[in-house]
């Protein structure tokens, strides 16, 4: 079947500046990323939840058989949620920005899509996705019964920011260094992930810890912001420990050698 | 107006250092097609992802204020797990074009039927291409981008694209890269010529073919 002519005649396209055409291809990077990831499948979203979940119902069971049933004057439950929710939300965006600087991107074959645009559309996917889940955790705890009141909403947002700079900064860091050294994204993983679950936090507080411990734990900023989050959100916890300057200067300086790096081993890209 | 403003790269490590393009500036003539003439390996394809922007160059920078498609015969940038439908809509919105009327142009160029809302990993090969080239003609770019290497598709389909791009030709160019002879005189109106790193420019296409024939037997005779 031929067409006729009249209809071969293109869509006009218009000229934009450069920071209405970085809006636009975010927010189609952005829409690609949660249609390709949840669209056709109807159980997408649900995995997400499942994964925290999991691991808090494992913990809030520990906890059970230990006889304890609150930490830091919250309850158990919502203790966990508070503390796992932000961790993986670390994770996942360390482990997606740190893959999304590795190898040639193909969607970097249109024109105006660069590096920087699939980064932070990652970002900002793993960041709404995981907040999504935090708040669908919460309000299934509320619905089966726990009783609290958000002291501090801003706070909470500020310490999930945090939590997303920290794992994009460390994303840029280490994939950086994975371009140039490739053993560095083998080993990342396991030994960023063991050591950073174990010390931020997720199943302790900081009061809990003996003196020497905890100073050296508090080197670790996604302690502290794992910490402000419960202070932000449970009028009973209260830590003392937090420290804001640190993280915010950490996560700059963090970034800005991120940035730098990739900057320098986008060059040897072979 | 596509520049390149010198332009400079190189790949591999240390002692293995290797220019591909070195320190290349050229404006690209206003509304005129360009052919891209090089050996095997003299780094065309390289040189056609600097313009598209699917890579950087080491140093210098690369202008692009005109509307410039990816490199045609590209397909890694569609998304496999999407219809051809979602991806029409994708691209239109990184381009800015209305989405209802590139869906529908889309569609009509490459006749996928009930395919085209089916996931492009269903394609098969040539539906792919016949896709990707339709979704091009559905905008209006002011520059085609191809590197001939890439390209594929039946006669039949062929013919119909070299009509559309017939009437195209009023508005839009093509930065063709090819190392064939013909394809560039069918297609272009001035030609440039990779050498060692440097881009040669001509306004007359024998002129490049002449230089291009030197090269080449250069090479065959050492």
């Amino acid at each position: 079947m031929t067409q006729p002519q009249a209809n071969t005649a293109p869509t006009v396209l218009k000229r934009d500046s450069a920071f209405a055409v970085q809006c636009r291809v975010l927010h189609a990077l952005i829409l690609r990323e949660l249609k390709s990831r949840y669209g056709n499948r109807r159980l997408g979203f649900m995995w997400a939840v499942i994964e925290p979940l999991m691991f808090i119902s494992v913990f809030v069971a520990g906890f059970h058989l230990i006889g304890r049933s609150s930490q830091g004057g919250v309850e158990a439950p919502l203790f966990f949620v508070a503390g796992f929710s932000p961790f993986f939300m670390f994770r996942d965006i360390f482990s997606q920005v740190k893959s999304g600087t590795q190898g040639q991107q193909s969607l970097m074959m249109f024109p105006q899509v660069t590096r920087m645009d699939i980064l932070l559309s990652k970002l900002i996917v793993n960041a709404l996705i995981s907040i999504s889940v935090f708040i669908v955790l919460m309000l299934g705890l509320y619905v089966i019964g726990f009783q609290y009141r958000i002291e501090n909403p801003l706070g909470v947002l500020i310490g999930f920011s945090l939590i997303a700079s920290i794992g994009l900064g460390m994303g840029l860091v280490f994939g950086a260094l994975a371009i140039r050294y490739e053993f560095i994204s083998s080993f990342s993983e396991p030994l960023l992930g063991r050591p950073l679950f174990l010390t931020s936090g997720l199943f302790f507080s900081a009061s809990v810890l003996p003196p020497n411990v905890r100073e050296v734990f508090l080197y670790n900023p996604l302690l502290h912001c794992i910490e402000y989050i419960r202070t932000s959100m449970f009028v009973s916890f209260d830590s003392r420990y937090v420290d804001l300057p640190y993280v915010v200067i950490f996560t700059l300086i963090l970034n800005s050698f991120g940035l730098m790096l990739l900057g320098v081993f986008e060059r040897q890209r072979k | 107006m596509i520049a390149l403003e010198n332009v400079t790269k190189s790949y591999g490590l240390g002692d293995q250092t290797h220019r591909v393009l070195n320190n290349i500036s050229f404006s690209f003539p206003y509304r005129k097609s360009v052919g891209i003439l090089g050996a095997n390996g003299a780094g065309k394809s390289t040189l056609i992802k600097i313009i598209g922007g699917a890579e950087r160059p080491d140093s210098g920078r690369v202008i692009r204020t005109s509307r410039l498609s990816w490199p045609m015969g590209y397909s890694g940038g569609f998304q496999g797990t999407l219809t051809g439908r979602e991806n029409a809509r994708f691209v239109a919105r990184i381009y800015g074009a209305p989405f209802d009327e590139v869906e529908r142009k889309t569609n009509e160029f490459a006749e996928l039927g009930q395919y085209f809302d089916r996931p492009l990993s269903s394609y098969s090969a040539g539906m792919k291409s016949r896709f990707a080239m339709s979704l091009s003609y559905a905008l209006d770019f002011e520059y085609y981008l191809v590197d001939e290497a890439l390209e594929t598709g039946d006669a039949r389909l062929k013919e119909k694209f070299r009509q559309i791009f017939k009437e195209r030709r009023q508005t839009s160019s093509v930065i063709l890269v090819s190392h064939n002879e013909q394809t560039i005189r069918k297609n272009c109106d001035v030609a440039t010529v990779l050498h060692q790193g440097k881009l040669h420019y001509f306004d007359n296409l024998d002129d490049a073919f002449m230089l291009y024939r030197k090269i080449l037997f250069k090479k065959i005779a050492a």
